[in-house]
């Protein structure tokens, strides 16, 4: 283990200091703030790019809590793990978050909240990294929780908005809805083998793969628990879209590239517990993720609000992700849904960023409808938004086509009808984005605004560019390979360039060919549709359709309905108890059982002496009898 | 003068000193109370820090015999069960002195109860003779009721003084009763709680003693804790009582009755301890879920605070109930943990009610954007309450949870449940309610709290708070050792499993205690014959 | 037939019973208070019967205390009522209920 490894804290505490330092120092100085924050990930960066080159690997700890009394032992280091699949990530968050880092100077320049919101964002930064490296599932635990709270925080940013707040507070409770399934998961698990440490855990369940006997499937489905909640499957969803509420950077860097990711990354971390030989949890997750993809795909379709698309489109390719590690067998391990979430952070990241320089450019305006023309007048915002679009929708070269492809090769070879599923949603992906770029940037200017918007200064178009290199290129990048590698036993790789984009064609052409075709499909379809038009023609040939996909298929309100009705009677049940039993029957009873005790024996005293003599002429006669039978 | 009788009768003096200052000089008092307090604090803090971890010997020892006929002597001591504790209590002691600006009449008398509770509350935790431990409690319990019933606010204020007067004194009551009746029937003619323990372990009491001894001393210090369902009165005067006698209640003094049972009713009352520890897990589970709904409920941020603050309990309750090392370690931590919670959050409230005149969410909104820095402590508060990792509650809790899931798994699950959605449900609909949204016209001209003294207290338990949450190991390898001997009381040393090999290489045996003398062991590794034949021999 | 010791036990235990029932059922305190010391008389005449009957001359000892102490009490007793009959204008036991609660 080489020296380097120590880099991990750095990684992991600098933005944590530059953190701290905000708050207690340069809360009221924007710029400087924001100097320390893109600092430290800068600095972040620089250090995982290097443990990365150098194939460092290792692990780093400080005991935390250690208590044991021989037979049981509670012992939790707060532990830092480096191997290839957290130096790949790590890599990704870093960069990432460090593009966006720069682009929030431009975005949030005008906002005096500016200090507040880059402590915000590198305190996020250090709580992802956090994720990213632990090395038990407590310290992973308590980094989840810190990076809801940071989310929490940051969707909230402009506190002073009811939705904003209303939106923060939605997405920390859905969230730990999950993470209660999650801890129950882990309490089991801790029970059960003892540890919550991954390699301890890892080499219990090589050694003896039985180890948790009919609780694996329970273990499973409670861990992949935290994963509904922070990566938002059905039915933990709900907090998404309405955590577009906060800045645009936020979306792009929280909700789309990095915590988002986390519950896909805690399902590929720990693999090695969802594939037991006794756990039925796979299916159940390729199912879910499925759904997701599905319902979510069906809702972006009839949305208006250009972070909202992108929001489900998230969503959407978040259910690829985790159906991609539901079909994942034990010998390949999880690498198509590892390698979409790298392409998708890139390439989501992408467009969340576009997205915030069109909304940008035209003061904060997000309905589509409102927009147009806007490839003219903001040339390399589209360009790069159009790369975006063209990996989501997984056209060759582009970087999203290799991972939709091995996610859709895979489904083929385990499941046909998750197959005929992903290439539907395929098609619906393209249908949406292509409907988007029509509406937004092609087709007339609908509004004054649109006819005078102009491009984005430096600071924003840079970090565009940034991330179209990866998003187009990184599949000669061997990203794949490189995933594969992380996650389990990897194949030969291709070389050079037409060998590897000929490559899916030939591993799997069915999928491949599928995925194209419904790529294809869809974009003309949207094209039909939506090229030139004014308004939305879909509502009128869907007529109700339309209207449920608009609403989301009602499921927040179903939800809200849901709550009034657990609520209402729980609530008025515990206050029958307090009023009745606890405030009544207990208080109110006592103080009314001596009260009436008092009044009984104030009977007695009737101030009669002839009372008295009575009583006192009867005791002695008792007294006399007792006396008398002894 | 020894470190413990230092911290505990700096106070007392301070409060003499107030008694003999004319009134003229109204400024002295709260200087005599915040310099007396602020010693305490350091005396308090050198206690920490010369403290040994790794052992259950008790440190800082200090003995005064005072009544030998009867076997009262003036013993106090510090071990890992106290010592988070005593520290607890001398920094909310003296952030409690400094939260009093608002307290305007009659100042010498309050400062003077004030001081008087606060030498309760610290003699109560260092003491370690049954009587001095009653004592102190009482002593620190009278000035509550006074506190309240004179300077309390809101309209039900003499109800509430009533309701706290009447429950607290039976529970006290109750507490007595059980503390003389172990004093007699043990037969051990002392009230030293070291000796006792000693005597109890080498002759326990018989099956029906303890179970009649138990219950009078669960319940009495369960109601002492507010433990579900005799609650009722906490939330009420949480909101009618001055934010110093609110902060020093909530936070320190309800811990007596938890620090009561581990000190004295679960070592020395072993079997009907384990007997009745079903009970108390279920009871526990009202405290979380119910007072969480409640809570949920609540439009008024004391009475939201007072709930949340008996939930919390349920956490402390459910991990004395698991009866396993983990679980009695994080029901300290916790309990230490929600003591800092507590002062700070009532301190916070106290101020707004202060300053604003209502706690009613209706009333409120926005206050982030006016008090940034009073927001920001508040919202902290209450996202560390429902148990956000960085924060003292989040290891107290967990350790809880993971202690106690083998022996109650369904409880601990509704427990996660209801510290995990339900707490932050409630915590966030304040912080949503009270700090976000719109700022409501008449709120226009506020201000936050200004300059550093003022802030000084919220930022000190702002950041103990933070320090234990990020450095558990700083009170756990302090207790460790005097819970194992709790356990060690109640199981027996020998655990029947075979013991399972241990994960991480580097664990190192701990020093196993001392208050069970080592010639009783080789007695208590055999199965002992039934008590009753056993006394009987021991008589004869 | 010669009245032994049970005649006369009994001819007090039926003076005593009407000297309760006299205290117990009538108004007029006067009345009460001769109840009252038919009563104490019918305690003499059997403590003097004992003592006839068992030859010791403790019961008549105690016949004479027991003379002297009613004596007393009937003097402070008819003096409280003097005082009372002043106040209240009237010697019925009902009229005297002030320390009733």
């Amino acid at each position: 283990m080489s020296p380097q490894i120590q880099l991990v804290w750095l990684i992991l505490l600098l933005p944590l200091a530059a953190a701290a330092g905000i708050t207690l120092a340069t809360l009221r100085h924007g710029r400087l703030s924001a100097a320390l924050s893109i600092g430290a990930v800068i600095a972040a960066f620089a250090a995982s790019l290097l443990l990365f080159v150098g194939h460092v690997q290792g692990r780093v700890a400080v005991p935390w809590i250690s208590l044991t009394d021989g037979t049981t032992a509670f012992l939790v280091d707060l532990g830092l793990r480096l191997d290839p699949l957290s130096a790949l990530m790590l890599l990704v968050v870093t960069g990432v978050a460090g593009v966006i880092h720069l682009y929030s100077y431009g975005y949030m320049a005008d906002d005096p909240g500016m200090g507040r919101y880059y402590a915000g964002l590198s305190f996020f930064t250090f709580a992802m990294t956090g994720i990213v490296l632990a090395d038990n599932f407590l310290v992973l635990f308590i980094f989840w929780e810190l990076v809801g709270a940071a989310s929490y925080l940051l969707i909230g940013f402009w506190h002073q908005r009811p939705a904003a707040a209303d939106a923060g507070k939605k997405a920390f409770l859905v969230n730990r809805i999950g993470d209660f399934g999650f801890l129950l998961g882990l309490l089991l698990l801790w029970a059960t083998l003892g540890s919550l440490d991954y390699a301890v855990l890892e080499s219990k369940l090589d050694a003896n793969p039985h180890a948790l006997g009919p609780l694996a499937t329970a273990v499973g489905l409670l861990v992949f628990c935290g994963a509904v909640g922070k990566s938002a499957q059905f039915p933990l969803h709900v907090w998404l879209p309405d955590a577009m509420e906060g800045p645009t950077p936020v979306s792009a860097l929280i909700h789309a590239a990095t915590m988002v990711a986390a519950g896909v990354y805690l399902l590929c971390r720990v693999f090695f517990l969802l594939a037991l030989p006794d756990s039925q949890a796979l299916p159940v997750i390729a199912w879910t993720g499925a759904i997701t993809a599905l319902i979510a795909a069906l809702m972006a379709i009839q949305q208006n609000d250009l972070k909202r698309i992108l929001a489900y489109s998230t969503l959407s390719q978040l259910g690829y992700m985790v159906m991609a590690v539901g079909l994942s067998g034990a010998q390949t391990g999880p690498d198509a849904g590892f390698h979409h979430l790298i392409t998708h952070a890139f390439f989501k990241a992408l467009l969340f960023l576009g997205a915030g320089s069109v909304i940008h450019a035209l003061h904060h305006e997000q309905d589509i409808w409102h927009m147009g023309a806007l490839g003219r007048r903001l040339p390399l915002t589209f360009v790069t938004f159009l790369a975006g679009t063209l990996a989501l929708c997984g056209l060759p070269p582009f970087s999203g086509f290799f991972s939709k492809d091995a996610i859709l090769a895979l489904a083929q070879h385990q499941s046909p009808p998750l197959f005929a599923l992903g290439v539907g949603v395929a098609f619906l992906t393209a249908f949406y984005m292509a409907r988007l770029v029509f509406v937004a940037f092609l087709g007339p200017a609908r509004t004054q605004q649109a006819r005078e918007a102009h491009e984005s200064p430096l600071i924003m178009t840079v970090p565009l560019a940034l991330l179209t290199v990866p998003t187009v290129l990184s599949g000669f990048w061997g990203l794949g390979q490189a995933c594969a590698h992380a996650l389990g036993p990897s194949g030969p790789a291709p070389t050079g360039i037409w060998a590897t984009l000929a490559e899916p064609f030939t591993h799997a052409p069915l999928a491949a060919a599928g995925g194209l075709l419904a790529a294809l499909g869809g974009m003309a379809v949207a094209g039909f549709l939506y090229h030139g038009q004014l308004t939305d023609p879909l509502p009128s040939r869907l007529g109700a359709l339309a209207r449920i996909l608009a609403n989301r298929f009602y499921i927040d309100e179903f939800y809200a309905w849901l709550i009034r009705v657990t609520q209402e009677p729980l609530a008025r049940c515990a206050d029958w108890i307090d009023r009745w039993i606890i405030a009544g029957l207990m208080v109110r009873g006592t103080h009314g059982t001596f009260e009436i005790a008092g009044r009984l024996l104030r009977l007695a005293q009737t101030g009669n002496l002839q009372t008295y003599a009575l009583w006192f002429a009867a005791g002695a006669l008792l007294l006399l009898a007792g006396l008398l039978a002894r | 003068m020894d470190t413990l009788s230092f911290i505990v009768l700096c106070p007392a003096a301070g409060a003499a000193a107030i008694a003999l200052t004319p009134r003229r000089f109204q400024f002295l008092f709260r200087l005599i109370a915040l310099g007396t307090t602020l010693f305490s604090l350091l005396g308090a803090l050198a206690l920490f820090a010369g403290f040994e971890p790794g052992t259950a010997r008790i440190q800082f020892e200090e003995y005064m015999p005072w009544v030998d006929s009867v076997g009262i002597g003036f013993h106090l001591g510090a071990d890992g069960l106290n010592l988070g504790l005593i520290v607890m209590a001398a920094l909310v002691g003296f952030a409690a002195a400094a939260a009093s600006r608002e307290i305007t009449d009659r100042q010498k008398e309050y400062y003077l109860l004030l001081l008087v509770m606060i030498c309760g509350v610290l003699g109560t935790f260092a003491s370690l003779d049954l009587f001095f431990f009653y004592f102190f409690h009482e002593l620190a319990l009278v000035p509550t009721f006074l506190m309240m019933g004179i300077w309390g606010r809101g309209e039900r204020r003499a109800y509430a003084t009533f309701k706290i007067t009447i429950y607290l004194s039976l529970g006290a009551l109750l507490v007595l009763l059980g503390l003389i009746g172990l004093y007699v029937v043990s037969d051990a003619k002392t009230f030293d709680v070291v000796e006792l323990g000693r005597h109890l372990a080498a002759h326990p009491l018989s099956e029906s003693a303890q179970a009649t001894l138990f219950p009078l001393l669960l319940f009495g210090f369960g109601i002492l804790v507010s433990l579900w369902p005799f609650h009722t009165w906490a939330p009420i005067a949480y909101d009618t009582a001055p934010t110093a006698t609110a902060m020093l209640h909530a936070g320190v003094l309800k811990k007596f009755g938890l620090y009561g049972l581990l000190r004295v009713a679960v070592p020395m009352l072993p079997a009907a301890a384990r007997d009745w520890i079903g009970v108390l897990a279920v009871l526990c589970l009202g405290n979380l879920l119910y007072c969480g709904l409640v809570a949920m409920r609540q439009r008024n941020l004391t009475l939201l605070l007072g709930n949340s603050s008996v939930a919390h309990m349920g956490f402390v309750f459910l991990g004395i109930a698991s009866l396993t090392l983990v679980g009695i370690t994080g029901a300290v931590v916790v309990m230490v943990a929600h003591g800092l919670l507590a002062a700070l959050s009532f301190g916070l409230a106290g101020f707004l009610r202060e300053r604003l005149g209502t706690v009613e969410f209706d009333n409120l909104g926005g206050l982030l954007q006016r008090m940034p820095f009073v927001g920001t402590a508040l919202a902290l508060a209450l996202l560390a309450g429902c148990g956000l990792p960085g924060f003292a509650n989040f290891p107290g809790e967990m350790l809880v949870l993971f202690g106690a899931w083998k022996a109650h798994p369904v409880v601990v699950s509704l427990a996660a449940w209801a510290g995990l959605v339900v707490g932050a449900v409630y915590a966030l609909r304040a912080v949503r309610r009270l700090l976000h949204g719109p700022l409501p016209a008449r709120w226009a001209g506020l201000t936050d709290l200004a300059g550093a003294w003022p802030k000084t207290p919220f930022a000190l338990l702002l950041a103990a708070l933070i320090l234990l949450g990020c450095f558990p190991r700083l009170l756990t390898e302090r207790i460790q050792a005097t819970t194992l001997d709790i356990i060690h009381a109640v199981h027996g040393p020998s655990l029947a499993e075979s013991p399972a090999t241990p994960n991480n290489p580097q664990t190192q045996p701990l020093q196993s205690s001392s208050s069970v003398a080592p010639a009783m062991t080789p007695m208590l590794l055999q199965k002992p014959p039934p008590t009753d034949a056993r006394a009987q021999q021991e008589d004869s | 037939m010669t009245a032994g010791l049970e005649h006369y036990l009994a001819v007090s235990v039926l003076l005593f019973c009407l000297g309760l029932a006299g205290v117990l059922t009538r108004r007029n305190l006067l009345v009460l208070y001769m109840s009252l010391e038919l009563m104490l008389n019918a305690a003499n005449l059997a403590l003097v019967a004992f003592s006839r009957f068992r030859h010791g001359i403790d019961g008549q000892v105690m016949v004479f205390f027991i003379i002297t102490v009613a004596a007393a009490e009937v003097a402070v007793g008819l003096a409280l009522l003097v005082a009372l009959y002043r106040r209240r204008r009237s010697a019925q036991v009902e009229d005297l209920a002030t320390l009733k609660l």
